[in-house]
């Protein structure tokens, strides 16, 4: 097994707001190992793009806090200095995030802003930098990249500026690439041309990458592993063939169920039924009591209201929380 | 763009049209009748009559207005009814301590305003903040003359550190001109102050609430060039206008502050003029103040190209 470049251990990201403490992250641990691609999955407000902000420490504190454990290379990311974690971000980790019409400066020309990472950590000069950004902008695939360095944001489109945003990460040759939720601001076709693009410069630049996305298809297509995440906790994590062929948690199911396929419809019966999951993700304000997911599960009882389910191996490399997932025999 | 400026100052010539026709009319419905003035207490009606005739008041108010205009054009402010000399001449001798205030003024407050208006967002609800915005209260609050009465008392006259009045022209000497600029320039500073580094604070919270500055934090930039480049450059278009529209509060601050600290500018002539009733003088300070009024908003939008690329014209 490759070393593992990151351990987030139970990471719990709490906001203290006037009406109470959201748990907003509550308790998850993953790991991801050099040149791995592993997705965080579940919907809007499960915890997801906190986890992936509390992982760089970009989160107010207050009113937030962070606690538990991310070891990157060894080194325990929430007890370094507010410079030392500086000398990480852009350089060691780099993210990118959801909206690119609203993520790069617009008052600040493309070159520049690819460019001050590579003068802040690799003491570049301007010319140096300039250069570099242009072969970056070449990278990835962005034509009459000695004209594009010098415009700014506006002149560009979504996906020329996701691609900017991928170039400014990769810029310093990071080991870790934290994605959030990359596509979801894109139209379709350039969706799946950022997913390609980010596949190739894996290869490349030899990045694990941490994607965070509610879309399973983009899912499929990326990652090696995937953790599914409701409501602040860890549901499900298992490798990406394993978890689409049987899942084991009542959650993934529901949430695999309800993926349209062709020719699915609330009405359809057997495989062409689309599912949905009743009920709504509980308040995070107040502390759950059992299982998060108990209010809306179709095989809830008595023990999952009482009794939260730790998250167990029930599989080889499948881990559950969930007291009805079947476990299967493991060989030793 | 070069199309733009000159588009631009020639649609500054119907806005100074309106502006002179004002100032003209000013002599027409004002109260008082400057022959009379002239021709003071003694004077019989026939005097006022032929004063009248003389300055050419008995005229159409239209051909008054269009001789008016074209003197203007030829830069010809008409003569100081009491002094008699031209009101050029006269604005010339004053313009010099009036300039040197304002552009110190602008420069001291710009510097001084726009990082406690960033720092204050930066720090926004810590004792950093709550402390800008009470001096920025008080610089509202508390009228220029009060602020330049009080600082003449404490660091003129108490500490002895200043000259409490008066003013050396910038030819003799650098240190001596300054000396007796410091303490106007603060009270007159202080208002303007207040309302740059409370636009910047206000600015610079929304930017830095924009998803930019979490992509800057995320590549590692340390707080300073977080700040003052990707936040500042920014807020720089607002900041601007305010900094140009406050340049009306500076030109009356000025009036008043040049009366406490007894320095010969503009304002003084102007308060001057007024009480005699040298209706030359004024329409030719009014007009020249508000000339420089539109000729700086006219720079600062020029200047919204440097900071914001968006803005094409």
């Amino acid at each position: 097994m490759a070393e593992r470049l990151l351990e987030v251990e139970d990471l719990r990201t709490h906001f203290r707001t006037i009406d109470g403490t959201v748990r907003a992250v509550d308790g998850v641990s993953f790991h991801i190992a050099s040149g791995e691609t592993l997705a965080v999955v579940g919907e809007s407000g499960c915890g997801k793009s906190v986890t992936s902000m509390s992982i760089l420490r970009l989160i107010q504190e207050p009113p937030g806090k962070i606690t538990g454990s991310v070891r990157f290379k060894g080194r325990d990311l929430l007890k370094l200095s507010e410079k030392e974690m500086r000398d990480i971000r852009g350089n060691e980790i780099s993210m990118i995030f959801q909206e690119p019409m609203t993520s790069l400066n617009p008052v600040l020309t493309v070159g520049r802003q690819i460019g001050e990472t590579l003068k802040l950590h690799q003491g570049m000069d301007d010319k140096a930098a300039e250069a570099r950004a242009i072969e970056m902008l070449e990278l990835v695939h962005i034509p009459e990249a000695r004209r594009r360095v010098k415009e700014y944001p506006h002149q560009l489109s979504g996906g020329m500026r996701q691609r900017v945003m991928i170039a400014m990460a990769l810029a310093c040759n990071p080991q870790l690439l934290i994605a959030d939720e990359p596509t979801t601001a894109l139209d379709v076709t350039i969706q799946a041309q950022i997913l390609e693009l980010m596949g190739e410069l894996k290869s490349k630049v030899g990045a694990a990458i941490l994607l965070i996305t509610h879309d399973l298809g983009v899912v499929a297509e990326m990652a090696e592993r995937i953790v599914v995440m409701y409501a602040g906790r860890k549901v499900e994590e298992a490798r990406a063939a394993d978890l689409f062929g049987s899942p084991r948690h009542p959650y993934t199911q529901g949430l695999l169920g309800a993926v349209p396929k062709l020719g699915s419809s609330l009405e359809g019966r057997g495989r062409t039924r689309l599912s949905e999951i009743p009920g709504i993700v509980p308040n995070l304000k107040r502390p759950i009591e059992g299982c998060a997911f108990a209010s809306r599960c179709p095989n809830v009882t008595d023990l999952c209201r009482k009794v939260a389910p730790g998250v167990e191996l029930k599989a080889p490399g499948h881990f559950v929380a969930c007291h009805h997932a079947p476990r299967e025999a493991i060989a030793a | 763009m070069l199309a733009y400026i000159a588009r631009r100052i020639l649609s500054t010539i119907p806005v100074m049209l309106v502006v002179a026709f004002v100032v003209f009319s000013m002599l027409i419905l004002s109260p008082g009748d400057p022959a009379a003035v002239i021709a003071g207490d003694q004077a019989t009606p026939e005097d006022v009559e032929r004063i009248r005739a003389a300055l050419g008041l008995d005229r159409p108010f239209f051909v008054q207005f269009a001789e008016f205009l074209w003197r203007l054009v030829n830069f010809d402010l008409g003569t100081s009814i009491f002094t008699n000399l031209p009101v050029t001449h006269m604005i010339a001798q004053r313009i010099e301590p009036t300039v040197a205030l304002m552009v110190l003024t602008i420069l001291f407050s710009v510097t001084i305003a726009v990082p406690m208006g960033v720092i204050a967002a930066w720090k926004a609800g810590s004792w950093i903040d709550r402390a800008v915005m009470v001096f920025a209260v008080l610089g509202f609050s508390v009228p220029v003359f009060v602020i330049g009465y009080l600082l003449a008392y404490i660091f003129a006259l108490e500490l002895d550190w200043l000259p409490v009045q008066g003013y050396t022209p910038i030819a003799r000497g650098f240190w001596p001109f300054l000396e007796n600029l410091i303490l106007p320039t603060i009270a007159l500073g202080s208002v303007y102050i207040a309302l740059i580094a409370r636009i910047t604070r206000a600015t610079m919270l929304e930017v830095l609430a924009q998803d930019y500055i979490r992509t800057a934090k995320a590549k590692g930039l340390g707080t300073r060039p977080i700040l003052f480049l990707h936040a500042l450059k920014n807020a720089a278009v607002p900041i601007s206008t305010v900094v140009g529209i406050g340049i009306a509060l500076l030109i009356g601050g000025a009036v008043v502050t040049e009366s406490v600290f007894a320095i010969p500018g503009l304002g003084r002539l102007t308060v001057d003029a007024i009480l005699r009733r040298d209706y030359p003088v004024i329409q030719g300070v009014v007009l020249l103040f508000s000339f420089v009024y539109v000729l700086v908003n006219l720079m600062i939008d020029l200047l919204y190209t440097v900071f914001d690329p968006r803005i094409r014209y």
